[in-house]
């Protein structure tokens, strides 16, 4: 693929549209597609998603779509974005609509958002939240510490004490708001739906 | 800490933007009279949620209304709720397709409860945005379908309780006797919300100034604000009207 271009890979769940205009507006060119070929060469992936981790997971199983990204993470210059649902497939596994494993390119678990003693919560969690960014995040650098990511969603990734670098958010319980482990990226909050300061996550990650 | 939303939604008939008052419609202007008053695709516009939803009361062109949505929405990067009519997955998914994040039903909750339950399987329940219209009749609030024309018969305790129970992610409540009378929110209504209070509610019905949007944010029940008036923020309205919330204490995003 040419060097200009984003491949946003589409298994038939989530809202590439956004995602896809967003990319264009940072000079970018998306390509969508669910060709196995092209996504297992091609150097800059996103993986979308809105929906069942279930059902997604049987999608991208059937369709081998989880091979073709693990042939593409074999190029070391490559890198992979998740967001919202595409961020939770990335991990180890989820327990929407039963225990399901995910693409384990990351160990986390993913659960129900849960309230805590303190923090009574409504479910889902939608709306714009902050988030607590590391000094050494790559997604975040320049980005004011009050912004705040939008965020729809009732199943949240679990923080785990490893490598990765983590941006949390607290609602009921922390939880990932963003990882960034090596090659793979991810988003639990809708980058392409948070006006600026999302632009230029995605911008972050782009570069 | 999640903060309030302000959002503002746009009701379209066959090619125009429409007021409406208590659910009468009037004619303001086409895409390009919204893009001079309010610039919704100009990257920084100051919203929180858009709301569009295709009120055409007859020769529903859904086509068309994911067209102009595509276009409305081409640059803004905020979350967007579409819907009007929606009796199909796939005119569902035509919507998603052109630029909604989110599916805006009501009278489909009355009528085709299956088809309530196969979006949630098919988007997620967080992409059902539930629609719930109530007039007050006779000292109690009604729920009523089909653009507020048809008298359900049930009382909005009834009918929430009823909601409750669906696969949604959120509800959408509007007022009639307060739709497009700019003489603030009902509160009063909110009495009657408690089986819904796990889901969060956006109010709308009355809003005609930025203090009627601090009032209804400053309410611990209310989770978001929605305005249909077109008129009367026209420019930096909206703006002023976040910037005023804020001053006033409400948390909201920024951006």
């Amino acid at each position: 693929m040419a060097n200009n271009e984003v491949l946003i890979v589409d298994y038939g769940m989530g809202n590439l549209w956004s995602v896809a205009s967003a990319i264009k507006f940072l000079g970018k060119t998306p390509v969508v597609t669910s060709d196995l070929s092209v996504i297992s060469t091609s150097e800059t992936l996103i993986l979308p998603g809105v929906g069942s981790f279930r059902r997604a997971m049987d999608t991208i199983r059937k369709q081998s779509i989880d091979k073709a990204i693990f042939d593409s993470l074999e190029n070391p210059n490559t890198k992979l974005l998740g967001i919202c649902l595409g961020m939770q497939l990335l991990g180890a596994s989820s327990t929407e609509d039963g225990p399901t494993a995910g693409l384990g390119l990351v160990q986390n678990e993913v659960v129900r958002l849960s309230k805590s003693e303190t923090s009574p919560i409504k479910i889902p969690h939608v709306g714009f939240n902050k988030v607590q960014m590391p000094n050494d995040s790559k997604l975040f650098e320049q980005i004011p510490i009050d912004a705040s990511f939008y965020f729809v969603h009732s199943y949240a990734m679990q923080i785990l004490n490893d490598i990765s670098i983590y941006t949390t958010t607290t609602y009921g319980h922390q939880f990932v708001a963003a990882i960034e482990s090596g090659q793979v990226f991810g988003t639990q909050f809708h980058p392409e739906k948070s006006q600026k300061n999302g632009l230029k996550v995605l911008e972050n990650f782009l570069r | 800490m999640l903060t309030k939303r302000l959002i503002f939604t746009l009701l379209y008939d066959n090619g125009s933007f429409m007021l409406s008052r208590n659910f009468r419609l009037q004619k303001i202007g086409d895409l390009n009279w919204l893009e001079d008053n309010y610039g919704f695709s100009n990257v920084g516009y100051q919203i929180d949620e858009l709301i569009a939803i295709d009120v055409s009361r007859q020769n529903r062109d859904s086509a068309k209304f994911c067209e102009i949505l595509g276009k409305l929405t081409r640059n803004c990067f905020a979350p967007i709720t579409a819907g009007g009519g929606i009796k199909t997955l796939e005119h569902a998914r035509e919507l998603l397709r052109s630029g909604a994040d989110k599916l805006v039903v009501n009278s489909a909750l009355h009528d085709q409860p299956d088809l309530v339950e196969n979006l949630a399987s098919e988007f997620g329940r967080q992409c059902v945005v539930a629609s719930v219209d109530t007039q007050k009749i006779d000292n109690s609030y009604r729920v009523f379908k089909h653009n507020g024309s048809v008298d359900t018969a049930y009382s909005l305790d009834q009918f929430l309780l009823r909601c409750a129970g669906l696969p949604i992610g959120e509800i959408y409540l509007t007022s009639i006797d307060r739709d497009g009378t700019g003489n603030g929110l009902d509160f009063e209504m909110l009495d009657h919300v408690s089986h819904v209070k796990d889901l969060p509610l956006i109010v709308k019905g009355g809003i005609g100034n930025a203090d009627h949007i601090v009032a209804g944010l400053a309410d611990n029940r209310v989770d978001a604000v929605a305005t249909a008036n077109l008129l009367n923020f026209i420019g930096d309205g909206l703006a002023r009207a976040r910037e005023l919330s804020i001053s006033g204490g409400i948390k909201l995003p920024k951006f």
